[in-house]
């Protein structure tokens, strides 16, 4: 076979091969967003994704999408641009709840037996959703980052408030009030995690009365708009094929 | 000489994984909290505990013990770590092997940081449910931020029967009784799965169709707006405004189930109540002190005064948790664990009755393998070479008198 030949001899050949390459590339895709995604994740969310007591209406709140907006934007624009393909927050997203929730079912419960309703991962699904529902719609990087990065912040909250409201119950505990969430960090011991370190409703938020996670989603928002610009340049740019240049490209 | 070669390599690989598959069967059992790699000072010139009682040695799920005691904060704590400002009264145990029902210092629950004060005294309790079935290490310790945790003395307990039995009632203030074991758990695993579903569909919509190589070409050739259709983009609007609708009812359907929630809580504890101390009428002098490091042995030379109306003798040295006695003065009755426990390990070169009024200079030498045990013996390559400790004097009724040491520490290698 010359180098000019091709390697398939019919068009159904042909189709089989680009779908093989499509499920490989995809299967390698989603794993190693997965791993990085997780790694990001762990690092700059951490504590305010492992555990109900750290997950506040503050900084859970502002902290979360800004940190998580990364990746989807960065496999958005490498999807979009190269193939017009809408999915990249969604890919990004369910690699990494995927390996949330093995770590913490497997890590979390199964090593250190902490419960797993009190180590559970945020949810990030709804946002990522409209992620790529805007970029779909809008076809616009720009109007994705804008309109996208703000929704993604806004509706974070709202999105696991069913989730951790029934953790928000208050309980009276030795004359102390506490909500459940709290009671189960006092409960479950952890031995590297003192109470000190537990960074929630700490600021200076407070001309808002009880109504604070609102202003805290919209200032994620914010931030948001501006991390999906920087890390969507980023996914451009490991997009780029620039680096392997040459006649055979 | 290639065939030599490819066997060396062969033969090298083989030995690797041998190695490697060896290496997997050894695994010891991490049973301890790293407390003796703890800095020597750390231990010595922080937090002292005493008086401790571990309530049991052996719980069955779902029963309790507790640990209490008192903690002295260190005058001389250590420039080098910061101040107990914000600490949070921890037990070292490996992981959720018990829950934590309660923890008190001077009486107050603290399940928040507490600030102390340096130079008090303060006593502590906490009480544990057993949770998971094994033999746990469990101390005693003091977190303390910018500091880092100062763990105290840990003893073995036992904790018998099955997980699978255990409980964790709490009613809540709208009087609901919960197990917060499982609380929520099945409500937890709905919204993630369907959540997860939902995803699972959005991707699922676009994979079905060729994706990158066609797309990458049609790109390419600038046909790019015909890979978007208009039923994509009617499945997009249904996708994003179903994402929205969805979030919107599930929130307003979770404040009408649960219509009365709580912020988290937090915030420092202040002004906790401490212990009074019988009045101190015992001074103690510190006129050289060394590490003697072939004979794993301390000494002071110190002098002694009594003020009281009562004579004393020395029966105890304590430091960094490990306790020295003088058997003929004093003997632990509150089974103390062994390996912190030296029962012969004070003499004093005159240990009679020090009489009321009188002075005296003695010799006090604390001696045991403990030193090299629990690495103290390190506190010679720490970075502020002094020790301190608490010594107890008992007096002719039996009372006991504490009395805190703190001096520079010389070693002798020879």
């Amino acid at each position: 076979m010359s180098a000019s030949q091709s390697a398939v001899r019919s068009r159904a050949e042909a189709v089989k091969v680009s779908r093989t390459f499509d499920w490989m590339i995809l299967f390698t895709l989603f794993f190693v967003v997965l791993g990085g995604y997780h790694i990001h994740y762990m690092l700059t969310g951490g504590d305010w994704d492992f555990w109900t007591d750290w997950k506040d209406r503050r900084l859970w709140v502002t902290v979360a999408p800004i940190v998580s907006i990364t990746f989807p934007a960065a496999v958005q624009a490498c999807l979009w641009w190269r193939y017009r393909l809408p999915f990249g927050a969604i890919v990004s997203v369910l690699g990494l709840l995927l390996g949330e929730w093995i770590n913490r079912y497997l890590n979390f419960w199964g090593w250190t037996y902490f419960p797993v309703n009190f180590c559970f991962p945020s949810n990030l699904i709804p946002g990522a959703i409209v992620l790529d529902g805007i970029l779909l719609l809008s076809g616009s990087m720009t109007l994705t980052a804008v309109l996208g990065g703000l929704a993604y912040g806004l509706i974070f909250y709202p999105g696991n408030w069913p989730i951790i409201a029934p953790l928000h119950v208050p309980v009276e505990y030795n004359g102390m009030v506490m909500t459940l969430a709290d009671l189960q960090g006092y409960n479950y011991v952890r031995t590297g995690t003192p109470e000190y370190i537990r960074m929630v409703e700490k600021g200076t938020l407070r001309t808002f009365g009880k109504d604070v996670a609102p202003v805290s989603a919209f200032f994620s928002g914010f931030v948001s708009i501006i991390i999906y610009f920087l890390w969507h340049f980023f996914g451009r740019w490991f997009a780029s094929t620039k680096f392997i240049s040459g006649e055979n490209i | 000489m290639k065939i030599i070669k490819d066997k060396v390599a062969k033969l090298s690989f083989v030995a690797l994984l041998i190695t490697i598959t060896a290496a997997m069967f050894y695994t010891p059992t991490a049973s301890a909290h790293g407390e003796k790699s703890q800095a020597a000072f750390m231990r010595m010139r922080t937090i002292h505990w005493f008086d401790l009682n571990w309530s049991k040695e052996e719980v069955p799920v779902n029963d309790t013990m507790t640990i209490s005691g008192k903690f002295y904060v260190f005058q001389g704590w250590p420039e080098t770590v910061d101040k107990p400002e914000v600490a949070f009264l921890n037990v070292g145990i490996p992981g959720a092997v018990f829950i934590r029902q309660g923890s008190w210092i001077g009486g107050q629950l603290v399940p928040r940081s507490a600030s102390l004060e340096l130079g008090e005294t303060y006593e502590f309790k906490v009480l544990l449910k057993a949770r998971r079935p094994g033999d746990w290490h469990v101390h005693a310790m003091m977190n303390v931020q910018g500091g880092g945790p100062i763990i105290g003395p840990g003893k073995w307990t036992t904790i018998t029967g099955s997980m699978k039995d255990f409980v964790n009632p709490v009613t809540t203030l709208t009087g609901d009784t919960v197990d917060l074991e499982t609380y929520n758990l099945s409500n937890t695993y709905f919204w993630h799965g369907l959540w997860y579903l939902i995803g699972l569909a959005w991707l699922g919509y676009w994979i079905r169709k060729p994706l990158f190589i066609p797309r990458s070409i049609a790109v390419e050739s600038g046909k790019a707006a015909s890979l978007i259709t208009s039923t994509d983009k009617k499945v997009g609007i249904a996708f994003t405004a179903g994402t929205i609708a969805l979030v919107a009812w599930a929130l307003a359907a979770t404040n009408e189930k649960f219509p009365v929630t709580t912020p988290l809580q937090a915030g420092l504890l202040r002004n906790m109540k401490t212990f009074e101390l019988p009045a101190r009428t015992i001074s103690v002098k510190v006129e050289d002190a060394t590490y003697r490091v072939p004979g794993r042995a301390m000494q002071m030379t110190l002098t002694i005064t009594n003020n009281g109306d009562s004579a004393v003798r020395l029966g105890e040295f304590n430091t960094a948790g490990v306790r020295f006695l003088d058997p003929a003065v004093y003997e632990d009755q509150s089974n103390y664990p062994d390996d912190l426990l030296a029962e012969e390990g004070l003499t004093v070169s005159d240990n009679s009755p020090l009489k009321p009024g009188q002075s005296r200079t003695v010799q006090v030498t604390a001696s045991d393998a403990a030193w090299e045990v629990y690495r103290l013996a390190d506190l010679i390559y720490d970075p502020d070479s002094r020790f301190a400790g608490l010594l107890f004097f008992s007096d002719e009724s039996g009372n006991r008198q504490m009395v805190t040491v703190d001096a520079p520490l010389i070693p002798t290698f020879i």
